[in-house]
């Protein structure tokens, strides 16, 4: 029963897999049979999407996934500081001071809303700033959509955080704002990491946003992909596979990573392990 | 904030006037970065919906947005929207990928968490495992299924072997088919979201009041359901509400896997306003469009709330 449930999880992600590994022959359109394994394993999909010419595809790329996988990276880095940054912010002034009340449900109700819902003003802003096909717009947006997660994960953790030991340091005679910096996020280390992890997985994620805010110069993997099959070739299955298979590495490595945590911030901390 | 004040209070600390003030001071400038942004992408922008949604403006008239108001047109935009035939469809496409979706996703979760409430030998290597499809990049999940789905593709191959001649469906390219590929690549993908939020709510219910169920000779089913589920109430009106929410939003996979056609086979909310946004180009109806399901939302996310934050209290 669990290795039935185990192979269905995993098919679909291994039929990509070897998809990535087949030569054109195996998986061109015309491709007359379905082999589960490449027959002749091969590299040359990674190859094509950096540039190569393979010896039998003739067509080569007007531009490579070099530049989408660093714009994915930017992007999603960036979007994740300016989330972290923010988040941990209003999570400890909220945690400790109260703060600010009105943002946790703020913050929820921002996540409810379909992204599709806000698009329009929001082109029409970057446009008018000049933000479109720019990573640092993607970031910006990036950093806005995952900001409930940041606060909601860091209020958690901060809320579990024993206040003995910042209390000893005001007694001292730190400044409160010397505490937070030099005692609690020091401490908080850990936290912090597991929280900034996932939420670089949600903005590398993205593909909505990402295809409505950028053209050409700056377009992510998932929209780069997509654009990949609308070249006059036809579908590149193949190149298609390796490429997700690219941008599916790091979220299930980075997840599996922060397992322990993922309940806690898929629920917006409503429950912990 | 009643919390608050008694949290103070347990403080043994000096507390004069300057720290108060001080404790003040940095909460308003911690919490700042989060309430401007939050200003920024929601209010803003939705008054700018609300005047856009006004007139018939679009990118192409080649006048700016903010003289969007020499194109004013009332409420046109909204009652063109009571009787748009794709938009209703769209939506109820979307409540039926819905109503089929979650229940599916749930009960399968729920089984699942049943399965690894147990202790058994690779029980961890297994639980990594069944995670791997939520952590795939949903647009990646989109590009699997439709090569799953593909007339020569592994489903068909599959299913060939259970049939005497070889099957040959093209699923994606069949108007009545194409939403069933869609909802198995969403049940794929988000079955281990629920499973990962039941098992963990599984495990937090107290063992005591179970033992002694056992000890009166309960069943097993009979504990379940008079012990266990009761007490995981609250986390499954989460993990219902999460995947509902989410499952209104899809747009990824699906556009993906099929662009929203054959025709508009498979055009949920989301692909209906992107394509009216990106095609189209009519900005005022989609800001429109838009913003009646903001508001939508907003109505029934607050109710939401307010009703489980209650039961939460009542708890």
């Amino acid at each position: 029963m669990i290795l039935l449930l185990l192979a269905i999880s995993l098919v679909p992600t291994l039929w990509m897999l070897s998809m990535a590994f087949k030569p054109i022959a195996e998986w061109s359109a015309s491709g007359a049979e379905l082999t589960w394994w490449p027959k002749s394993p091969t590299l040359d999909n990674f190859r094509f999407i950096f540039g190569q010419s393979s010896s039998e595809l003739i067509v080569s790329l007007e531009r490579t996934a070099a530049r989408p996988i660093m714009a994915s990276l930017l992007a999603a880095s960036f979007g994740t500081l300016i989330a972290m940054t923010a988040g941990t912010a209003a999570a400890y002034g909220l945690s400790r001071f109260g703060k600010g009340s009105n943002l946790p449900l703020a913050l929820i109700q921002l996540r409810l809303f379909p992204p599709m819902a806000v698009m329009i003003p929001l082109m029409i802003m970057w446009a008018f700033l000049g933000l479109i096909d720019n990573w640092f717009g993607l970031a910006v947006v990036y950093g806005i959509v995952t900001l409930p997660f940041a606060f909601w994960l860091m209020k958690t953790f901060f809320d579990d955080m024993p206040r003995e030991i910042e209390d000893a340091a005001l007694v001292e005679g730190c400044s409160r704002l010397r505490v937070f910096t030099r005692i609690t996020l020091p401490m908080m280390r850990p936290a912090l990491a597991s929280s900034a992890l996932f939420v670089f997985i949600l903005n590398w994620s993205d593909y909505l946003i990402a295809l409505l805010l950028t053209t050409r110069d700056w377009v992510t993997i998932p929209v780069y992909m997509t654009s990949l099959s609308s070249s006059m070739t036809g579908q590149l299955y193949g190149a298609k596979a390796a490429l997700g298979l690219i941008a599916a590495i790091p979220p299930v490595i980075l997840g599996i990573a922060i397992q322990k945590h993922l309940v806690r911030g898929l629920t917006f901390g409503a429950l912990k392990e | 904030m009643s919390e608050m004040s008694m949290e103070k209070a347990e403080l043994a600390l000096p507390a004069t006037n300057d720290v108060i003030d001080e404790e003040v001071r940095l909460g308003f400038w911690l919490t700042l970065p989060a309430q401007c942004l939050v200003l920024f992408i929601a209010v803003f922008p939705i008054l700018m919906q609300l005047y856009i949604s006004m007139t018939d403006w679009s990118p192409l008239d080649g006048i700016p947005w903010y003289r969007a108001y020499e194109l004013w047109i009332g409420l046109i935009n909204y009652t063109d929207l009571a009787s748009d035939s794709r938009f209703w469809a769209a939506l109820w496409r979307t409540f039926v990928v819905m109503i089929v979706c979650v229940p599916i996703q749930f009960l399968l979760g729920l089984g699942l968490a049943v399965l690894f409430v147990d202790e058994f030998p690779g029980k961890r290597w297994f639980y990594s495992t069944l995670l791997v499809p939520m952590m795939v990049v949903p647009a990646v999940a989109g590009y699997m299924f439709f090569l799953l789905f593909q007339s020569g593709g592994p489903v068909n191959d599959l299913l060939s072997v259970f049939s005497s001649s070889p099957v040959r469906i093209a699923w994606l390219s069949d108007a009545s088919l194409a939403l069933v590929a869609v909802m198995a690549a969403d049940i794929w993908q988000w079955t281990p979201l629920m499973f990962l939020i039941l098992l963990a709510g599984m495990i937090s219910v107290p063992q005591d009041q179970q033992m002694a169920a056992v000890l009166l000779g309960a069943s097993w089913w009979r504990r379940f359901v008079t012990i266990v589920l009761p007490r995981m109430k609250t986390i499954i009106i989460i993990a219902l509400a999460i995947r509902t929410i989410e499952i209104f939003k899809i747009f990824d996979t699906l556009y993906i896997m099929t662009g929203g056609g054959p025709g508009v086979a498979t055009e949920t909310i989301s692909v209906y306003i992107y394509k009216v946004t990106q095609q189209d180009l009519i900005w005022g109806y989609v800001a429109a469009i838009a913003l009646v399901i903001l508001i939508v939302l907003s109505v029934v996310s607050a109710y939401a709330i307010s009703t489980m934050s209650k039961g939460a209290k009542v708890r």
